[in-house]
């Protein structure tokens, strides 16, 4: 028995062709455990699920569940189970037909499977559809069909292929809030593939963010929003400000960066490892930590200054206030920030602007891309 | 405006000369067949309808010098022939079909292959296949050497038909069944065959009515027991009488016949499925 429920091990697929699409993927999953896949399409995060679920070859690297190797079990001994992006209801059969259909395989007697399903029709609302068959079901109700057909066979592991895609954005936001409560009562560990990071902030306990085929970055949902560690997720995760420039130095923990639009002090660092002096670095601002105001209301008093540049636009999208700011060296900025708060400092476009953060809200992160 | 007239007259126009042509013959053949018998032939006018002729085929008319079709084995050769070479061929193109959802090495080139197995020219593959068995001394006879050539010549078509059937097929399907424990072989009948099904259906009605209609094939390695389409061949020989019109319009009766029960069949299984769904939708409101 081995502490974690899900292990991958330099997991790595290469397609016949020579494409890359996992490179030694390396992630630990406890039990009960929420993880998430974010990434763009084709970073290679639902063909890691499809590898976990059996429905992909490993080329390289071991898949291990509870301890054991799994890597060359096929689907159907895995003690995984998986909701798929368009639920794959079986069309030929009724609501109750489709949850029976992997207990009836296991040898049960027919009143445990009668009494299974009824249970898992009765905690997924689905009782008053149960002799339907897919054609007159909703769309929230494919969804908790397929969430019903997978957990009735109790697996250990449940593997969601962006299960939340094809529902409207209404429907969305409650399923996935049933969505983690049912996991959280079930404790069941869950691997949750999508390319909404919102998503995966808001349901995992630990989110893996990816790109082109390798791990970026493995964190939990709040630190990849304060502190990313590549400039990949810093533009993935989030709205952050981002500056490539070049190390100067790194003491006691805080960086200095020299950056085209100018020289930035004391940005802690976290990722001291993986930065040199002299070696490309970024800094990274997350937005909400930014706070603009009229050049010309400037007082003695003001905290010092971080950018100063010239409003281009300001949009209000609901709680938001999306700004489009020029900096003194032409670069063009885009931020995020509160409605509120921006609509109170009477911002027009065309004015001059300061922007500053404490410099404790930024991070330092190597590389530009 | 006037051009989409001018347009919808000539569609019309030839929509009306493609149905002449496909019906004509038969209708002009079921009339023919009424014609008075036995001194009346195959040609107008009619000289007085009857159904003598239809007595005849059915060996219930009075004896005449009108010799009777040599039918009755024939037609059973023919439609045993058929029968199995449907389920050779939709056996043999559901499995290569599953075998092309993949693309394997070679794939284009199997791909061609089989298909050239209906663009051969029937006649060339009949007497090479007759030379073939010559040589190796195998007897030409219905069962064996015809009865592998009109496999040969249906399976592409029951082969593209399932082709494009699994096209269409979700694969999400199989594997979700394949996660929820079931193995392969149980998934394909549980999940894959009902849904492929009406394809195996319109592949089984292909390759049956291709091979029981075939002619050129047969007509070399068919050996001495001649199949329908070679029977009434050989009636041509001597004279031809109404009582094969007749006979053409028994069978053409039967096969409709048969595609109207298929027609009931499907349209009751849909609306059972809408009464299904409909009804629940009442219970729920």
């Amino acid at each position: 028995m081995s502490e974690f429920d899900l292990e991958l091990v330099r997991l790595s697929k290469t397609y016949p062709g020579g494409a890359v699409a996992v490179r030694e993927f390396d992630l630990q999953v406890k039990q009960g455990e929420f993880v998430s896949f974010v990434g763009p399409s084709g970073c290679g995060k639902t063909t890691t699920l499809r590898m976990i679920a059996g429905l992909e070859s490993v080329t390289s690297g071991h898949i291990k569940i509870r301890g054991e190797d799994v890597t060359t079990v096929p689907t159907e001994k895995r003690p995984t189970s998986t909701i798929f992006q368009n639920y794959a209801i079986f069309p030929h059969m009724t609501v109750s037909q489709n949850i029976e259909f992997g207990l009836k395989v296991r040898n049960l007697a027919t009143n445990v499977i009668d009494r299974k399903v009824g249970e898992i029709l009765e905690k997924l609302d689905l009782s008053e559809v149960a002799s339907a068959k897919e054609e007159s079901l909703s769309g929230g109700q494919k969804q908790r069909l397929a969430l019903a057909r997978s957990l009735v066979i109790e697996p250990e592991i449940l593997l969601l292929d962006e299960p939340l895609g094809a529902l409207d954005a209404n429907l969305r936001k409650s399923i996935q809030e049933e969505l983690k409560l049912l996991q959280r009562s079930l404790n069941i560990t869950f691997v949750f593939v999508t390319h909404a990071q919102s998503e995966a902030l808001s349901l995992s306990d630990r989110v893996v963010v990816m790109n082109a085929g390798a791990v970026e970055q493995i964190s939990e949902p709040l630190e990849l929003y304060t502190r990313p560690q590549t400039p990949f997720t810093a533009r993935f995760i989030g709205s952050n400000l981002i500056f490539p420039g070049k190390l100067q130095s790194t003491a006691e923990g805080n960086a200095s960066v020299h950056t085209s639009t100018g020289q930035f002090e004391g940005i802690p660092v976290f990722e001291a490892g993986t930065l040199s002096k002299g070696a490309d670095a970024s800094v990274v601002v997350p937005s909400e930590f930014v706070d603009v105001t009229v050049s010309s209301d400037r007082q003695e008093t003001s905290s010092p200054i971080g950018l100063e540049g010239t409003l281009i636009d300001i949009d209000f999208v609901g709680r938001d206030a999306h700004l489009s700011i020029a900096l003194k060296d032409e670069t063009p900025l885009r931020l995020q920030s509160d409605a509120t708060v921006m609509k109170s400092r009477n911002l027009v476009p065309g004015e001059a602007v300061d922007l500053r953060w404490q410099t404790n809200r930024a991070t330092v992160v190597s590389g530009h891309t | 405006m006037y051009h989409l007239n001018g347009l919808r007259w000539t569609l019309g126009i030839f929509t009306a000369l493609f149905l002449v042509f496909l019906y004509g013959p038969f209708v002009v053949m079921t009339i023919l067949s009424f014609q008075q018998g036995p001194e009346g032939g195959p040609q107008f006018p009619i000289i007085e309808w009857s159904t003598f002729w239809y007595q005849h085929v059915l060996s219930i008319a009075e004896p005449s010098r009108v010799a009777p079709l040599p039918i009755g084995e024939a037609l059973i050769r023919s439609l045993t022939l058929a029968f199995a070479t449907m389920v050779v061929s939709t056996l043999l193109g559901t499995l290569s079909a599953q075998a092309f959802r993949q693309n394997f090495k070679g794939s284009g080139v199997v791909f061609y292959l089989i298909v050239l197995g209906m663009m051969v020219p029937g006649v060339l593959l009949g007497l090479g296949m007759a030379l073939v068995a010559d040589q190796f001394d195998i007897a030409r006879t219905w069962w064996g050497t015809a009865f592998v050539l009109h496999v040969v010549y249906t399976f592409p078509f029951s082969f593209l038909v399932m082709l494009a059937i699994f096209n269409r097929f979700d694969k999400s399907l199989e594997e979700a069944s394949w996660m929820l424990g079931v193995d392969p072989v149980k998934t394909f009948r549980k999940i894959t065959f009902p849904m492929i099904f009406p394809g195996v259906l319109s592949s089984m009605l292909f390759a049956f009515t291709l091979s029981y209609d075939e002619f050129p094939r047969t007509l070399f390695t068919g050996g001495s027991e001649a199949t329908m389409p070679i029977a009434i061949y050989g009636t041509f020989a001597v004279e031809i009488h109404p009582n094969l019109f007749a006979f053409g319009v028994l069978t053409t009766l039967a096969s409709f016949a048969l595609l109207t029960i298929y027609g009931v069949l499907m349209a009751l299984s849909v609306r059972r499925a809408k009464i299904q769904s409909s009804g629940l939708q009442e219970e729920i409101a």
